[in-house]
């Protein structure tokens, strides 16, 4: 065994040493006669990880900040002020993101933080996202009473989860970044306390989701187990080109067992992106948990997820696409069937969503199994469009709320929303484009990606799956077109009062209304974005 | 067959017969003990694998800890329990040859790590540097001291935001500031009494 493991080493270095186009760390270090190794940290390091060093630090100071004011005699209301504390710390770790782009391709910390295009964009994007999520739950907080600093310090510590996650370059790094997420997480969806709801959805979050987290332990294990590193820059050196010498590979490793290893890091992937086979807990979990959460579940952690899934399967693993890539078409394609025709039967518009969000990253997932790079371009833009429009629609379902005070229920039926076109226009117009743009209709953004992903899933010949994937996405415009019709044309007798909006909620709205008919006719911006992050 | 060999295949079928009997077994504080016994076998098996500081860590955490918590949370429900203090008697005389045994590999320890100092016969003086050992000798605990502080550095900042997180969660969802938001408290006597 020993013998084996060191003829793996030998492997290693002679295809480091052969290795003509080397990333930049290289170049780096010839430039500056620092002697060159795999595993060496210097002080450059420190500042390239800066906004994560930054964003630990703050949240540590907020917690402090928090403890110290509420153990005040005199109970003072700190929520508020905590939620634009932290809306503020975001946007300076925005800030000093992109104070990183200079920087191409660089890892570091031996290896497992990698600063790369794909980690920069990823990150900027869910900053982005959490800032207007943050500012777009105030309102629900204050309606459901929950007035205890720790819920937004939980969602920063799940933020800080989904940005390690983005730059994480190692399966150690990548197994603690999304427990940090999923557990806070877990609280999240348990924590109105007196709620049986919340608490039950919280526990059915804990158990799958611990579950998987063992499952990707286990797999990495395996990994690990067959050829001795955890390390993505090692997977590359050993995997990246070899794509004309498989059957020495096969020779030389336990092939199979690494598979399984790789399958069971993929099968703990698409349980915390509920995908169809592992699906079941999502729509509970969203229906049960307080939609100020909810809101996080839905939008956030996808787009880092699909990063890490990128990372490992496009970067290291590429060239085992013929093992991989009908398994994640079949699961695609059972995704989409699911997400389409069990959203039919759903009366509550939360599980609603979430049985679409379930056929929109199998959509996604879709456009990743072509495995070109159309195709990570293709997933990125949808990831980004799926965000825009969850925004957009999460925060109307979090804005729309009665004004009879013994209507006091969090969740919404279907026939809530009755006449909507009647009491608020502008917001009923809003509400059917967001839905039209996620069915695919022509004159917004929503069309054009999803034109996208078939037509990569068609240029790399897998007729099949675009055909299917095409009836489905006609099926299922038929429960968002149902919504349209609620909206305008039910005939009730006695419409719902609705609380006038407030000015934040109105400039989010107006403003990821503009975007989603203007990049419609401004495609560029967000295929650049797109195309910078698929070439990493 | 090599001695090791069958012990390390002694302690991997027992220890996957007993988490077949935790998982069916019906009372649950027997299972708990199950687990111990478990943590106790894999012990063995880290012993038998030269990581000697991983194995007194699972004794200390993994027994001493987690699983005495576990046993708390169980006997703090409201489980058909016998009641053992008839039994103490039994195993008096087991658990003091236990002890005998366990200050017997104290007295050998110590006995063998203190060499004896050829230039000063007095007790004060009894340690001896092989420098032998100096030259190239590091021990588990060193070793993995030395990797998780250098090149994991940025994981185990990580893990202390995670532990972090897990007590700010625990927290959480057990203080509330308005003391009648549950109906049913919690009573010493009932639980003392039980």
């Amino acid at each position: 065994m020993y013998y084996f493991y060191a003829n793996l080493k030998d492997l290693i270095q002679f295809i480091r040493n052969n290795y003509i186009f080397s990333s930049m760390i290289n170049n780096f270090c010839s430039f500056y006669l620092i002697p060159m190794q795999s595993n060496f940290i210097c002080f450059e390091d420190i500042s390239l990880i800066f906004p994560e060093i930054f964003f630990g630090m703050s949240i540590l100071m907020l917690i402090f900040h928090g403890v110290l004011l509420s153990a005040n005699k005199v109970y003072p209301l700190i929520q508020k002020s905590i939620i634009n504390i932290s809306i503020l710390l975001l946007f300076f770790i925005f800030i000093l993101v992109f104070n990183n782009t200079i920087i191409d391709h660089f890892s570091f910390f031996n290896n497992t933080i990698i600063l790369d295009p794909l980690a920069l964009y990823t990150k900027q994007l869910i900053l982005l996202a959490a800032m207007i999520c943050l500012l777009s739950i105030v309102n629900y907080l204050e309606y459901q009473k929950i007035n205890s600093f720790e819920y937004i310090i939980l969602i920063l510590f799940a933020i800080f989860g989904l940005v390690l996650l983005c730059s994480s370059n190692d399966l150690i790094t990548s197994y603690l970044a999304i427990e940090l997420q999923s557990l806070s997480f877990y609280l999240l969806a348990t924590f109105k306390k007196n709620s049986i709801f919340s608490t039950e959805s919280g526990l059915k979050y804990f158990i799958l989701g611990a579950l998987s987290s063992s499952l990707f332990l286990f797999g990495s294990s395996l990994v690990y187990g067959t050829i001795g590193t955890t390390n993505f820059e090692d997977y590359k050196d050993l995997f990246f080109y070899s794509y004309n010498e498989i059957k020495f590979f096969e020779s030389t490793y336990y092939l199979n067992l690494l598979q399984l290893g790789f399958l069971f890091i993929t099968l703990s992937l698409f349980f915390k992106l509920a995908l169809a086979p592992f699906h079941v807990w999502s729509p509970d979990v969203y229906e049960g948990s307080l939609t100020s959460s909810t809101i996080f579940f839905a939008i956030i952690p996808k787009l880092s997820l699909f990063c890490l899934l990128v990372r490992i399967f496009q970067s290291n693993f590429c060239d085992f696409i013929i093992y991989w890539r009908y398994y994640f078409v079949i699961i695609a394609l059972l995704s989409i069937i699911v997400g389409s025709f069990a959203g039919l039967e759903q009366r509550k518009i939360k599980s609603l969503i979430a049985y679409s969000s379930i056929s929109h990253m199998g959509y996604a997932l879709l456009a990743y199994s072509s495995g070109t790079i159309e195709g990570i371009q293709a997933l990125f833009c949808y990831l980004i469009i799926y965000m825009l429009s969850g925004i957009c629609l999460w925060t109307i379902f979090l804005m729309i709320k009665f004004k009879n005070n013994f209507n006091n229920k969090g969740n919404k039926d279907l026939s809530d929303f009755i006449l909507l076109n009647k009491t608020n226009t502008l917001v009923s117009i809003i509400f059917s484009t967001v839905i039209l743009s996620l069915a695919g209709f022509p004159p917004l953004i929503g069309f054009y990606v999803k034109l996208n992903i078939f037509l990569t899933v068609i240029e790399s010949s897998i007729y099949f799956a675009a055909i299917i994937g095409i009836i489905c996405s006609v099926i299922s415009t038929f429960y968002y077109i149902r919504l349209i019709k609620v909206l305008y044309f039910e005939s009730g007798i006695v419409g719902n009062l609705y609380i006038s909006i407030s000015y934040i909620f109105s400039l989010i709205l107006t403003s990821c209304f503009y975007l989603l008919v203007i990049l419609f006719f401004h495609t560029n911006f967000i295929y650049l974005y797109s195309f910078n992050m698929s070439f990493f | 067959m090599n001695f090791d060999l069958a012990l390390l295949f002694l302690f991997s079928i027992s220890i996957l017969f007993n988490s077949l009997f935790i998982v069916a077994g019906i009372n649950s504080i027997y299972s708990i003990f199950l687990l111990v016994f478990n943590f106790a076998l894999s012990t063995g098996l880290l012993f038998l694998l030269e990581s000697e500081f991983m194995a007194l860590i699972f004794i200390i955490i993994y027994v001493g800890a987690i699983s005495v918590l576990f046993l708390f949370v169980i006997i703090m429900l409201d489980l058909k329990t016998q009641n053992s203090f008839k039994t103490l008697y039994k195993f008096f005389p087991f658990n003091n040859l236990l002890v005998f045994l366990f200050l017997f590999s104290i007295f050998t320890v110590i006995y063998n790590t203190f060499d004896k100092n050829y230039y000063n016969n007095n007790f004060l003086f009894n340690f001896n540097i092989n420098w032998l050992y100096k030259l190239d000798y590091v021990t588990d605990l060193n070793l993995l001291g030395q990797i998780l502080y250098t090149h994991y550095v940025v994981q185990f900042l990580i893990l202390g935001m995670l532990l972090l997180l897990a007590v700010l969660g625990a927290v959480a969802l057990t203080y509330s500031k308005n003391k009648c938001l549950y109906k049913n408290n919690q009573s010493t006597f009932k639980q003392v009494s039980r």
